[in-house]
């Protein structure tokens, strides 16, 4: 394996790990990057007349191919009845084929050679999980860490802050719109009722800023269905409303009681700076999400307290079906052997995947 | 149905102080010790109350489930169950639905009911679901079955909502820990007149026989891994063998492996839930594995069907199926602006 294939790969195992994360200098740019984009969408509707880079123009262009790919691939007749459509493993591949053949280089320029595969990681996992069909706000994040890379490699800059919300990260919603009831893609984690919203958190939160200096339209605004039909498309938090209206059977009250509940506030100020609050905690702050944040050259970390030699690593079956990642300091996975499922089962009857000893650190499992 | 273990009167003392030396209903088998007939009056009353989707007060909520950890200690880790009998899924504290369910299957006891487990998260109504559940479990134990889900444990209602809804619902957690302490004690497979196999969610490669499940502790949160894992997170497969599972806990099992489960243990069928299916239920590889998922229109979404299974005095097994209660009005709960968009906060 070369030095320069190295793609980003999920680190954080523990607790003490994301503690370690949150102090981490990659966590401040992160964060900082989040707060600066809310900023620059700060009183803008979607239509807002800003300036468009190349670039800006790159990734948008980039997301129509993706959207191309999605049309190559329809839903399948999908006989054992589950929920999640496997053509979406197709789309996939596809789209990481075309990551791996220039699909980026043609679209954006200038692109490092050494931190193409990072781009390319983070831009694949944007769109959900392969094996599992699934989508969630920790995908979400993978598309916010590749328009940190774009800023990282100074392929955009902060004029062009307000362009990434309002057209690329609205862009992306829609796709992720299409990509979620076409493949039908299961919210990844998801509380249920008692969650923001089955997949998004930051349409809210960009979307919350957006409306915060609005002159009229208030949080329980969201309850007004004319409001809604005329303002959906210019406000993501509005878009967000509809789209749940759209896909839910049951009132807002009954299938939202959070965003429910949010509309109460008075202000939309208040609804942003409790947004910000609210990601830190239940996205940036959760284990369960941030297990799967992938750490590679433009977003790095320090050796992390479960990687420390004398800690004992477990086990996880990622996107590449059939494959075990150790999930250790070097994280590599592609360039070394690695068991097939039935190979793993007869290593369990031989007790050799399971002398990983009991209390192994290992990453909290999906419903 | 009798409970597999009998626990010395030593040994169930020490589990709790609630008295215990009333006759059981008349034509039911003492399967263990209830209460008085003060706490039938006090069950019936907060049963007729859950029915109409109240919560109980925080006190009451621990008695019930200081009562309903006595019974379910008694349970055996494989607990007998006699047919007739109707197989449930999972519910996901979609307690309207639920109503709906014993519209369909005839309400309890007249109906014998097992449930595979996964009462909480993501529902509206989680609370109101699973202690309505556990105070029928109490009043007629030997006519309702429930088993242990993934979902009941500490780790996980603490990321799907369970948590969430019982902070909102009662403004601390003290009504999660009564709940998930109890879960605890859930038995975690049943076995229908020797032939049917019931489980949340599927075998495990370290379980060849019955025996080696009665042979689990299984008072403890579900752990990552291993046996008590595996029967609470695995999954059917195309595939042969045992895979890795997607989901990062439990096993994918071939037919070859329930084939020859259920050949060993003299078994017809493997009934489970865990899955979401868009009937309601779902055969697999070749009627050897069958999945059962109760909640209709999952999460106001997912446009499936829920479904029971119907298993008769000659063991003949009828699906019915059934659509979401249709909502009406609002909920009666109040908004409360959470923490996060407080100014103080």
């Amino acid at each position: 394996m070369s030095a320069e294939s190295i793609a980003p790969v999920p680190r954080i195992l523990t607790k003490e790990d994301l503690e370690q994360f949150q102090a981490s200098e990659t966590y401040n740019v992160l964060l900082e990057f989040i707060l600066d984009l809310r900023e620059a969408a700060t009183g803008h509707p979607n239509s807002y007349e800003c300036s468009i880079s190349n670039t800006t123009l790159g990734v948008l262009s980039l997301l129509d191919s993706i959207e191309e790919i999605i049309n190559r691939h329809p839903p399948v007749e999908n006989a054992q009845s589950r929920f999640g459509n496997p053509a979406f493993r197709d789309f996939y591949d596809d789209v990481e084929n075309q990551l791996g053949s220039h699909l980026l280089d043609s679209k954006i320029k200038n692109i490092p050679h050494l931190s193409a595969v990072d781009l390319q990681t983070y831009i694949l996992h944007s769109f959900g999980n392969r094996t599992r069909i699934d989508y969630g706000s920790g995908h979400e994040l993978n598309f916010i860490c590749f328009l940190l890379c774009l800023y990282r490699l100074d392929l955009v800059q902060k004029e062009d802050f307000s362009a990434l919300v309002l057209k690329v990260f609205n862009r992306y919603i829609a796709l992720m719109r299409i990509l979620q009831s076409t493949y039908w893609l299961e919210p990844a984690g998801s509380h249920g009722v008692w969650g923001l919203d089955d997949y998004h958190f930051l349409p809210f939160l960009f979307g919350a800023a957006q409306l915060s200096k609005h002159k009229y339209l208030r949080p329980r605004s969201i309850h007004d269905d004319d409001v809604l039909e005329m303002y959906a498309k210019d406000y993501m938090y509005l878009g967000a409303i509809a789209f749940i209206n759209s896909a839910k059977t049951a009132s807002l009250r009954w299938s939202s009681p959070m965003l429910d509940d949010i509309s109460g506030v008075k202000q939309w100020s208040k609804v942003s700076e409790g947004m910000v609050k609210m990601y830190k905690t239940e996205v940036l702050g959760k284990v369960p999400i941030m297990q799967h944040f992938l750490f590679g050259r433009i977003l790095p970390i320090d050796e992390l307290p479960s990687e420390k030699a004398d800690a004992v690593h477990g086990v996880e079956a990622t996107e590449h079906e059939g494959h075990i990642h150790g999930e250790g300091i070097w994280g590599d996975c592609c360039g070394i052997k690695v068991p097939s499922s039935i190979a793993a089962s007869q290593m369990v009857h031989e007790g050799q995947l399971r002398s990983v000893p009991a209390g192994a650190v290992r990453p909290i499992p999906f419903d | 149905m009798d409970a597999d273990v009998t626990m010395t009167d030593a040994g169930l003392s020490t589990l709790s102080p609630v008295s215990h030396t009333l006759s059981p209903p008349s034509g039911e088998i003492k399967a263990s010790p209830v209460t008085d007939s003060q706490s039938y009056d006090d069950l019936d009353r907060w049963i007729e109350m859950l029915m109409d989707c109240k919560q109980l007060s925080e006190n009451d909520v621990k008695k019930l489930c200081d009562k309903a950890r006595e019974i379910l200690s008694e349970e055996s880790n494989v607990q007998n169950v006699k047919c007739p009998v109707t197989v449930c899924g999972d519910i996901h504290g979609q307690f309207h639905d639920l109503m709906e369910l014993f519209k369909i299957g005839g309400p309890n006891p007249d109906t014998n009911y097992l449930f595979m487990g996964d009462y909480v998260d993501r529902g509206y109504y989680s609370v109101e679901t699973v202690t309505l559940l556990v105070a029928m479990k109490i009043r007629h134990p030997n006519r309702l079955t429930i088993l242990r889900g993934n979902h009941e444990s500490r780790q996980i209602t603490q990321v799907y909502g369970f948590y969430d809804e019982c902070l909102r619902k009662y403004g601390n957690p003290n009504v999660w820990k009564y709940f998930t302490d109890l879960f605890d004690y859930l038995p975690l497979t049943a076995l229908i007149e020797n032939t049917i196999f019931c489980l949340h969610g599927g075998l495990s490669p370290s379980i060849d026989s019955l025996d080696n499940i009665r042979a689990l502790d299984r008072i403890q949160e579900v752990p990552h891994e291993g046996p008590m894992c595996d029967l609470l997170w695995s999954d059917p497969d195309d595939r042969c063998g045992w895979g890795i599972s997607p989901r990062g806990a439990g096993y994918t099992f071939g037919q070859d492996i329930s084939e020859a489960f259920n050949h060993k243990n003299g078994l017809n069928l493997v009934a489970r839930a865990h899955q979401l299916v868009m009937e309601g239920y779902n055969w697999s590889q070749d009627q050897q594995v069958v999945t059962i998922f109760s909640a209709p229109n999952y999460c106001y979404r997912c446009g499936n069907q829920a479904a029971i299974m119907e298993i008769d005095e000659d063991l003949k097994y009828t699906f019915l199926q059934f659509d979401p209660c249709p909502r009406a009005g609002e909920p009666s709960v109040s908004r409360r602006t959470p923490d996060y968009f407080l100014v103080s906060f």
